[in-house]
């Protein structure tokens, strides 16, 4: 990757932008949210930052380590296990099943039960770090590792080196731009991870300090906090990308090559997998959620096992009217959800192609974009709920947010992924740029904006329900918060199980549409 | 390409050092077990807990071979699994969440009681008041939805009806009344009207305890199981509890400048604590603990609890209520 040249003028455009912006903001917050406690003015923001920075530093120090070791530990399992599964075909199946399920749990269920387990100190705030990255980065990362032209592997084979040296010389290499990527997007998710963390008990760091200004009515408390929180985020984000150019010189060394479905010739074979690997995949994760409760020997007073959901749901006396209640929360929440997830997706692969047409425009609105995303959700949901109201457009806005960001950023990287080739023979036509973006550049897209598509679907789920629990009471995560302050733990796990499910189902139709559409785009990226 | 040679023993290495540190959650996990008992508070460190912070900075424990490590709550912190978990050998919840979790199973007993009177109040503005549950009427009400049942429970015992209030979720947040957005909010007494008042917004407060809602609050729970296997501990811990909220009584300024003190990271304001510690005080002190003692309650007490609670769609049976632990410290 070249660096951009720095024109001066381009420069000080951006810088007049950045001041007119902050200055509109002032005026708007000291004009027309004057007396109303919403809109901190950046003065007054900055003022406070000042007023209280030992403070606030001692605040970040606590949540940024937590958030640090969150992110190595998570990453790091997301590698090992990529790598594991790419050297293991056999067991990827099973291995995306369960990494998916456990990223699909939501949070609000599951940081009190780390509490349980953990105990006072810095689990959950870790764990939930760790949770919050190791997803995004495994994915695109065995794509990275799958991304690799299959001629250089014939050359290994053909020296006689196994499969191994495959993976060491070829393909960790090729999967590094993938890496730098998910690790861009892992830092402040990590942040957040640490920071909701610290919802379930902590005495110090910044989201026990956003709690205490939003009760306190400090708004430029709040206001500061969350700039502190976007600074941050964007510093993570921005230090991965440096690493990472200082590291991967060069551009992605390959086309990208979707990963190759792998279905057997034989019918009755491709049937058995179809139906026998999701019932598989079930059948463990049931066992995982027994046996890993019964080896930590969780109460079973909150810890529930499949077999009391089961009572609860099914064959219980009551069951109908427990589903019934589910159900219905369920809906309320998918109405809302469903449309923000497209409206998210779309807004981020468009803006990822202008973007690419429009280099200056990317360099004013990606900070905007990473900061719009990096706000914890527990600041952003309030101020969107003021905004848009506490009806359905204020919770589509909120799940369109949340996916958003990650989309753009997937979206981008693919745009730049089209191969070399293909651009200079565009250019040698004099190819205008919409046509460039339209036949080179948003076919190496799709597999991004794919996978970007799938790791949503838990995303929004996940941002719904928080949503839901924090600002608009309506929906399944506001069950959840009634069921666990009355210890009603049946249905708290009862949400979890569906709502994992409709994930799961989720994450799964956008698989089957990837194969089908890439199937048809992938002859295309591999002409040369 | 720039990258340096990569050795098949180099990627063992890395991934042998990788799967190592797989487990150092693990190990991190099990160095948090240590003998201390834990004592779990129901929110965010502030001085609504200021007795256990005076009894910690007293010695009260420790004099007595007690090594107590007070764990902070927060807005997604459980409290009845922590303790039923064995976590935490006493924790603090309210009667009604105690009541919910024994209709799940919980084998809880309430030994003490803090706040006698109900800290849920509906706090409006005073140009557009609620004196008295009548007024609710027609009004919007911001609250968090959990406490649907709070209002629910008020609303049968003053004959209004609850469908002619517009509930609006919200949650930890004066903004939305002072915004206009709501006309009244269901939250603490000593929490969000002190939080404006500091801020300068004049507020009218309603206690719920003063309309017939009779729920005892800050209780002190325990297990069954604890309360045979480990009844010298919760009597100790109970004793140093209670001598800390007598000197918090003496000098509740001095419990606010002690909490401010003690947890440095929080941002506490100094002014915002010391009122709420003076306010907070109403609550707890009663004719029945002059007479009898910090925490105590009696039948009479209990007996209100289950009326309020059977309003609440709560079966409870006075048999959740326990005062051994209290007589015999008092005794």
């Amino acid at each position: 990757m070249t660096k951009p040249p720095l024109f001066t003028a381009a420069q000080m455009r951006i810088y007049a932008w950045f001041a007119g912006l902050l200055l509109a903001w002032e005026l708007i917050a000291r004009l027309a949210f004057g007396d109303l406690y919403i809109l901190s003015p950046p003065t007054a923001i900055l003022l406070r930052i000042l007023e209280d920075f030992p403070l606030y530093c001692r605040a970040l120090g606590t949540t940024v380590l937590e958030a640090l070791i969150g992110f190595a530990l998570g990453n790091l399992a997301a590698i090992l296990l990529a790598i594991l599964v790419v050297a293991l075909p056999p067991i990827e199946r099973l291995a995306q099943a369960i990494a998916l399920v456990v990223f699909c749990l939501p949070l609000v269920a599951t940081g009190p039960v780390l509490r349980v387990i953990y105990g006072p100190g810095w689990g959950p705030q870790i764990t939930l770090a760790a949770l919050s990255v190791y997803y995004t980065t495994f994915v695109p990362l065995v794509v990275g590792l799958r991304a690799v032209p299959p001629n250089w592997l014939d050359l290994i084979a053909s020296y006689g080196r196994g499969r191994m040296t495959a993976m060491t010389v070829v393909r960790i290499r090729a999967s590094l731009p993938y890496l730098v990527a998910s690790l861009k997007i892992a830092a402040p998710a990590a942040f957040l991870g640490a920071i909701v963390g610290e919802f379930t008990g902590a005495d110090r760091g910044i989201g026990v300090l956003s709690i205490q200004a939003m009760r306190s009515l400090d708004v430029d408390g709040t206001w500061a906090l969350a700039t502190i929180a976007s600074a941050v985020a964007i510093i993570g984000y921005a230090l991965v990308g440096w690493g990472g150019r200082l590291l991967a010189i060069g551009a992605p060394p390959t086309l990208l090559v979707s990963p190759k479905a792998r279905a057997p010739q034989v019918l009755w074979k491709r049937i058995g997998i179809a139906i026998g690997a999701p019932m598989l995949s079930i059948a463990v994760v049931l066992l995982l959620w027994q046996v890993s409760m019964d080896a930590l020997d969780l109460s079973r007073f909150f810890a529930k096992r499949p077999g009391d959901i089961w009572t609860y749901l099914v064959t219980g006396g009551q069951a109908a009217a427990h589903r019934s209640e589910l159900f219905a929360a369920l809906g309320a929440t998918m109405i809302v959800t469903i449309p923000g997830y497209f409206a998210g997706l779309g807004l981020g692969a468009v803006l990822a192609a202008l973007f690419c047409l429009l280099p200056t425009v990317e360099k004013i609105a990606s900070p905007v974009a990473i900061a719009l995303r990096s706000i914890p959700i527990v600041v952003t949901a309030p101020l969107l709920v003021l905004a848009l109201g506490r009806g359905q457009l204020g919770m589509l806005v909120i799940v369109a947010v949340m996916i958003f960001f990650p989309t753009l950023v997937s979206c981008l990287h693919g745009l730049r992924q089209a191969p070399g080739q293909v651009i200079d023979y565009f250019n040698s036509f004099r190819a205008p740029p919409l046509t460039q973006l339209f036949l080179a550049r948003v076919p190496a897209m799709l597999p991004s904006l794919f996978a970007a598509a799938r790791m949503a679907v838990p995303m929004a789920v996940l941002a719904a329900t928080v949503a839901e629990w924090l600002a608009t009471g309506t929906g399944i995560g506001n069950l959840m918060a009634l069921t666990s302050s009355t210890s009603n733990y049946n249905m708290l796990w009862s949400c979890v199980a569906i709502l994992t499910l409709v994930s799961v189902t989720g994450y799964m139709l956008v698989a089957m549409l990837e194969r089908r559409v890439l199937s048809h785009f992938a002859p295309e990226q591999v002409i040369q | 390409m720039k990258f340096p040679p990569i050795s098949r023993r180099a990627t063992l290495g890395l991934l042998a050092g990788g799967a190592a540190s797989m487990f150092a959650p693990m190990r991190f996990a099990s160095a948090q077990s240590n003998p201390a008992l834990n004592f779990q508070l129901s929110w965010l460190p502030s001085v609504q807990f200021g007795g256990s912070y005076m009894a910690e900075e007293n010695g009260y424990w420790s004099e007595k071979g007690l090594d107590v490590s007070l764990l902070p709550g927060g807005p997604n912190a459980p409290v009845e699994p922590s303790v039923m978990a064995g976590t935490s050998l006493l924790g603090i919840t309210a009667a009604d969440y105690a009541s919910a979790a024994v209709a799940e199973g919980a084998t809880f007993k309430i030994i003490a009681v803090a706040m006698q009177k109900n800290p849920f109040t509906i706090a409006s503005l005073p140009g557009n008041p609620v004196n008295t549950p009548a007024d609710l009427v027609g009004k919007k009400i911001g609250m968090a939805v959990a406490n649907t049942p709070i209002l629910a429970a008020l609303c049968a015992l003053n004959d209004v009806d609850i469908n002619e209030i517009e509930i609006v979720p919200t949650q930890y947040d004066p903004a939305p009344l002072v915004n206009g957005e709501v006309d009244c909010l269901l939250c603490w007494l000593t929490d969000l009207p002190i939080a404006m008042t500091v801020a300068g917004v004049e507020n009218v407060t309603m206690l719920l305890a003063d309309h017939g809602y009779a729920v005892h609050s800050q209780t002190y729970i325990v297990t069954e199981e604890a309360l045979e296997n480990q009844r010298a501990e919760i009597v100790a811990l109970m004793a140093g509890e209670i001598a800390g909220w007598n000197a918090y009584f003496a000098d509740t300024d001095a419990a606010a400048e002690l909490t401010v003190a003690k947890f440095p990271d929080l941002g506490l304001d100094l002014e915002t604590q010391k009122l709420q510690a003076a306010k907070q005080v109403d609550l707890m002190a009663s004719p029945l603990t002059e007479e009898y003692g910090f925490g105590w309650f009696t039948e009479e007490t209990v007996a209100e609890n289950i009326a309020t609670l059977g309003l609440l769609d709560r079966e409870v049976s006075a048999d959740l209520w326990d005062r051994s632990i209290l007589e015999e410290i008092y005794g």
